[in-house]
């Protein structure tokens, strides 16, 4: 199982097939969540995730391909496109500070 | 990154009163919206439908965000979103859907409305407003990005 602490996150890539709807909503909603704490949030299609993601957040139905594009990489997959608690859980251990794992 | 477009909501791609067979017919009506303001190639309808069923893109708030797939984006001729309101509701795999917002998008020039959007769902006022607007400049009004995000 892969994990991070959070004052090692520096880019949280969130991915989706296109990278044209529901990911780009989500990120200006984590991009304006992280204001202030020094974290890039990036939106791309599952197929190619940056190398240098310190955490992916995908919709659950896209884990599988969201691992094989990025292995190794804490993923966090998430149910709903506004206000799912995994990504609440997420913004709130950053803020804090914790582990982040998956 | 290339500075965005200000505004890819055409009044023109703007429906209050559609209505629809089911989910595949609202989404068609979205991607035909999207076509008859020179958005997308008309082939651009079926990516929508294949992209629908790998996941849904219900949102929340009664709100869908149909789109294509990544490969559709080479019929994307310019970036535009389009708002059609089943004011009867459908059915979107369990969920009720009464607003539509249909994306293309080859570039960036949708994301700050899209974060508007966004912002609107999380706010319960905000999103009956969408939901009941009156008038079709209310709902560009609504969607338009607000100082905050440019």
């Amino acid at each position: 199982m892969a994990a991070i602490e959070s004052k090692d996150i520096r880019k949280i890539v969130i991915a989706c097939d296109a990278g044209m709807g529901s990911s780009v909503m989500l990120a200006s909603q984590v991009r304006k969540q992280l204001k202030g704490e020094g974290v890039e949030v990036v939106h791309t299609p599952v197929n190619s995730i940056p190398g240098d993601a310190d955490v992916v957040l995908c919709h659950a139905g896209l884990a599988d391909r969201a691992r094989a594009s990025a292995p190794g990489v804490v993923l966090i997959p998430f149910q709903v496109f506004i206000g799912d608690p995994a990504v609440t859980r997420l913004v709130d251990t950053i803020k804090k500070g914790g582990t982040v794992d998956a | 990154m290339r500075e965005t477009a200000p505004l890819p909501l055409d009044p023109r791609a703007v429906r209050l009163d559609a209505s629809a067979a089911g989910r595949d017919d609202a989404i068609a009506q979205c991607g035909r919206a999207l076509v008859e303001i020179g958005a997308v190639e008309p082939s651009y309808v079926e990516a929508m439908l294949e992209r629908e069923r790998s996941i849904s893109t219900y949102v929340g708030e009664e709100v869908a965000i149909p789109h294509g797939t990544l490969a559709a984006k080479n019929v994307v001729r310019h970036d535009a979103i389009c708002v059609l309101r089943f004011p009867g509701g459908v059915d979107w795999d369990g969920e009720r859907v009464t607003v539509c917002v249909g994306i293309a998008a080859r570039g960036d020039g949708h994301v700050r409305l899209l974060s508007e959007l966004a912002q609107i769902l999380m706010d319960p006022d905000r999103a009956r407003a969408l939901r009941e607007a009156d008038e079709v400049s209310e709902v560009v009004r609504l969607l338009h990005p607000t100082e905050e995000d440019q």
